[in-house]
């Protein structure tokens, strides 16, 4: 440790620290623009300047380390007439209208102005004016109040990636400005306005809409995507104004889906009210009467329950009282992302924290689009790339990352097999093995190459897999995830402390869904299947999409043009043509809940909003369908339903005191028996689908979202992608032809891109393609049906 | 020129390839490889920066930030002989605003504008470092120091009266 002074006071740092982060360590106000605590350090606002006894002029202390004695003083003076000469001059070309911009009480200018500006500045000559640029669907520009601070080039640069901001010209004709006009390539665009010190960045979306001290912010739980980042809610009465990071959660920052869903939140999609069919349409009614119709379709009746698992803890503990209280026989499903349902040798969730992620040997991804699935994890990586540790890749397409990948492989769906049997016999000759490897080897006869890299990363001392979708969606699932299982343990990567088999899963609270309904969970396929063959009488959906969402889609809407619909949930979507009743449940922002994001990280969100129409929580809807169907209720408040949950989950039960809330993390489940072997294909389609998840596109909240929605379509690729070569194989060109499958022959929009794999269908636009998403494989015939 | 002709010919490609192995990275070499593109196509245009990015492994922007920093890169096609006053304070001091718009006046231009012959552009740049002799005026790559509109307008005569030749 390195001894200091500060302001006469003695302090331990560090060595290599800079004094400014001595500073803010020890709560000591230092006044600065260009630094950020993320971001590498630039030095050139010069307002962080201190005093150091000896030296003969003020150090910059942003860049200054410490070293051992220094006597540091950050008040004299001198440094209050250099503060008042910096923000003079910082302000020269600055433009003196606050009260039209949106950074106003929340401006760092601003406040250092008041703090430590001179009250008039003695510049009287012509200011200058620089011309905006495009920064996309999410950045504001207004580049004459840029004070040259560089934060958001080197964001660009270090965390995004992209590198597509820089600085033009010099000295009085110094610019920023962004290289990529019309849109902003970054997932973590939104990132951009939160950073810049001053109003030259600005949140499109919100400009010009309210100020910030006309807002209240209360803290939750980001569901978007399974990294269940810690947000904050600013509203403004009822209405959801903004979402943005919290400081000091693990995460700095937050992705653009996360960020600009808010808009759905106040859109037409939402439900807020009890609905009813009458007539062939939905008819605003009042509870009572939309309950008397839903006792008419599911008293008595044989159900299916379908929900999402993005609704809070309690929500789904709600859901399983109503299934055991009303329909105890009843299956539900909650993924609609598997269909290979025998239980993983490891499910999912993941078994290290980002930061070890970020930290391993050797990290490599298995099947999957990190940067949009989960772009703070991407960021995580890119960071570890900038640290110069590897990180490799094995999938179905050469998914962008903005990063260098090391080792990087493509293959098809049907090669997982010959690549983990191909990284087996690799360890194995190095006298690695485990008991089950002969017997899985045996079941396989192909190797694939693209094992090495496996092999070769699995040998380090600490090797995080991330396996992702392609792994997870597979249809032999369960026997890949065992080989993958079997190497690990091969390896040494399967202890406790150094337990590296990290599946990637599809939403918030993975790991409580599978411990509550581990009995009773079935493939959402088998309930479209079983509805569809007239077993069922109806379908519960709790805040699920499954025709816009998922891989059962045509099985979807043949279940839901068979079956009447309950609907439950938040957004009405394209649910609202099979629905013949909806309740409203209360969104994320006007909820009291507890979420568990993919580390096994507990987060509570409290002091909701309050609700915008009649929708209430969840597990009060539960409870009320269980009342008004005539069953006892077994919990009447949240304490006593929290008391439930932790029968199901005890590791939960210090979730809800304050103190308590960084505890333990919730441990992925561990299947140590779930030997499954490789099944050999049957069917004769010589192409494997791969279907695309994009973050702006999936889910019923994102597709609610008209920034989000904006967003997707610059953003769009081709409806169906393959490698040119798998068309020239067939001697066809790229455009509309016809793609075989068990679903038959369907006419789609073929394009080309050298980042597919040969042999891969991959499906850019669930959307357009949905109903493609149904099947594993497929075959391309020329002309059209 | 469209992004395909502007292309380093392979001899300049080669000595690019040893430029690079003396320093530490790529992006040491960009200067170097700007002078020769200027030499090349006459000026750096946007496509002969993507395609320098694409030749030294960097990304655009970086390429772009050096480009715009330096005076001595032109973005744009330039006269046959490029004439740059130097307007900071020691010219400046010397009368190197009013020799620019005498200049301005003779040509027939604004700064920064290349005549229709396609014969001169006058251009306002940074300090040339050669204070002592102010004001400066840089010519391709002579310097005329001591610059007086006299002696600026005998060049511009003597130029156009030879046609343009050397």
């Amino acid at each position: 440790m390195t001894q200091l002074f500060i302001n006469d006071q003695e302090v331990d740092v560090t060595p290599g620290t800079s004094i400014l982060e001595a500073c803010r360590q020890n709560d000591v106000d230092v006044p600065y623009f260009c630094y950020h605590p993320e971001l590498s350090v630039a030095a050139n606002c010069r307002m962080c300047l201190v005093e150091v006894e000896g030296w003969g002029k003020p150090a910059a202390s942003c860049c200054t380390p410490v070293s051992e004695g220094m006597k540091v003083k950050t008040q004299s003076e001198t440094l209050a007439k250099d503060r008042e000469m910096m923000m003079e001059y910082l302000l020269i070309h600055h433009p003196l209208d606050c009260p039209v911009c949106d950074q106003g009480g929340s401006c760092k200018l601003q406040d250092y102005t008041v703090e430590h500006g001179a009250s008039k500045g003695r510049y009287s000559e012509p200011k200058r004016a620089v011309i905006n640029y495009e920064l996309g669907p999410f950045v504001n520009t207004c580049m004459t109040r840029c004070i040259h601070c560089t934060r958001c080039v080197r964001f660009a640069d270090e965390v995004a990636g992209t590198g597509d901001i820089g600085v033009l010209n010099r000295s009085d004709h110094m610019t920023i400005a962004g290289i990529v006009e019309g849109a902003l390539s970054s997932e973590l665009s939104g990132n951009l306005p939160d950073i810049c010190p001053v109003g030259a960045l600005l949140d499109k979306p919100s400009h010009d809409v309210s100020r910030p001290w006309e807002m209240t912010s209360h803290s939750s739980t980001c569901i978007q995507c399974p990294n269940g980042c810690d947000i904050s809610i600013e509203s403004r009465g009822d209405q959801v104004m903004r979402i943005v990071p919290v400081d000091g959660s693990p995460e700095p920052w937050i992705c653009d889906r996360g960020r600009y869903v808010y808009d759905a939140f106040r859109s037409d999609n939402r439900i807020l009210s009890p609905m009813v069919r009458q007539d062939g349409a939905l008819q605003s009614v009042d509870w009572s009467d939309a309950f008397d119709r839903t006792i008419d379709l599911l008293k008595d009746k044989k159900v299916g329950i379908l929900f999402s698992s993005q609704w809070s803890v309690e929500g789904h503990v709600a859901i399983s009282l109503m299934r055991d209280a009303l329909f105890p026989d009843a299956k539900v499903a909650f993924d609609l992302h598997r269909r290979d349902m025998r239980p993983f040798a490891f499910e999912e969730g993941l078994a290290m924290t980002t930061s070890q992620i970020e930290a391993a040997d050797q990290v490599v991804i298995l099947g999957s689009d990190l940067r949009q699935r989960l772009p703070l994890l991407m960021q995580r990586l890119r960071k570890r790339g900038r640290a110069g540790k590897p990180v490799s890749r094995i999938g179905a397409m050469n998914y962008r990352t903005n990063m260098e990948i090391g080792r990087d492989a493509l293959i098809r769906p049907r090669d997982w097999h010959g690549v983990i049997a191909r990284a087996m016999e690799q360890v194995s000759e190095l006298g690695k093995t485990a008991a089950g490897f002969d017997a899985w080897l045996g079941a396989v006869s192909d190797r694939h190459e693209a094992g090495k890299i496996l092999a070769d990363a699995l040998i380090s001392d600490s090797c995080a897999l991330l396996v992702g979708e392609e792994i997870r969606s597979h249809e032999d699932a369960a026997s890949l995830i065992h080989g993958v299982d079997l190497l690990m343990r091969a390896c040494g990567h399967a202890e406790a402390g150094n337990d590296g088999r990290n599946l990637i899963p599809e939403g918030v609270n993975a790991q409580v869904l599978s411990a509550v309904f581990a009995d009773a969970r079935v493939s959402a396929g088998d309930i479209f299947a079983a509805a569809s063959a007239g077993e069922l009488d109806a379908l519960i959906l709790i805040g699920s999409d499954p025709v816009g969402d998922g891989l059962f889609p045509s099985a979807a809407k043949a279940a839901l043009q068979k079956v009447p619909l309950v609907q439950i949930g938040s957004i009405s979507g394209e649910m609202a043509d099979y629905a013949d009743v909806q309740l409203p449940a209360a969104a994320y922002s006007e909820i009291e809940g507890t979420f568990v994001n993919m580390e096994g990280r507990v987060r509570v969100a409290t002091n909701p909003i309050k609700s915008l129409g009649q929708e209430r929580p969840l597990w009060k809807v539960m409870m009320r369908l269980i009342q008004v169907m005539g069953a006892e209720v077994p919990v009447v408040s949240l304490d006593e339903l929290r008391s439930a949950v932790c029968q199901h989950l005890s590791a939960l039960s210090d979730a809800w005191c304050v103190s308590n809330q960084d505890s333990a993390l919730i441990a992925p489940n561990r299947n140590r028996d779930a030997a499954a072997l490789p099944k050999a294909r049957t069917d004769s389609f010589e192409l494997d689908v791969v279907s695309r998840y994009s973050m702006y596109r999936e889910g019923m909240w994102a597709r609610a979202s008209a920034l989000l929605t904006e967003a997707g379509e610059l953003n769009a690729l081709d409806d169906v992608l393959v490698h040119p070569d798998t068309l020239a194989a067939k001697g066809l060109s790229a455009g509309e032809l016809v793609v075989k499958s068990f679903l038959g022959e369907q006419c789609f929009n073929i394009g080309v891109r050298e980042d597919v794999t040969p042999g891969v269908l991959f499906i850019a636009k669930r959307g357009v393609a949905g109903d493609l998403s149904d099947v594993t494989a497929a075959s391309i015939d020329g002309g059209a049906v | 020129m469209s992004a395909d002709t502007v292309r380093f010919s392979e001899e300049r490609l080669a000595e690019i390839a040893e430029l690079v192995k003396r320093y530490p990275g790529p992006q040491s070499a960009l200067m170097p490889v700007l002078y020769m593109a200027q030499e090349d196509f006459g000026y750096i245009s946007m496509d002969a920066q993507k395609m320098i990015a694409e030749v030294l492994g960097l990304r655009l922007m970086q390429v772009r930030e050096v480009v715009t920093f330096y005076t001595m890169f032109k973005e744009q096609p330039t006269g046959k002989y490029l004439l740059e006053v130097c307007t900071n304070a020691g010219c400046m001091l010397n009368g190197a605003y009013e020799l620019a718009d005498h200049m301005c006046g003779t040509l027939g231009i604004r700064m920064g504008e290349t005549t229709p012959d396609g014969l001169f552009t006058i251009a306002e740049v940074e300090c040339a470092g050669a204070c002592g002799g102010a004001p400066v005026v840089q010519v391709n790559n002579i310097y005329h120091e001591k610059a007086t509109p006299a002696s600026m307008d005998a060049l511009i005569t003597q130029v156009r009266a030879d046609g343009g030749v050397e």
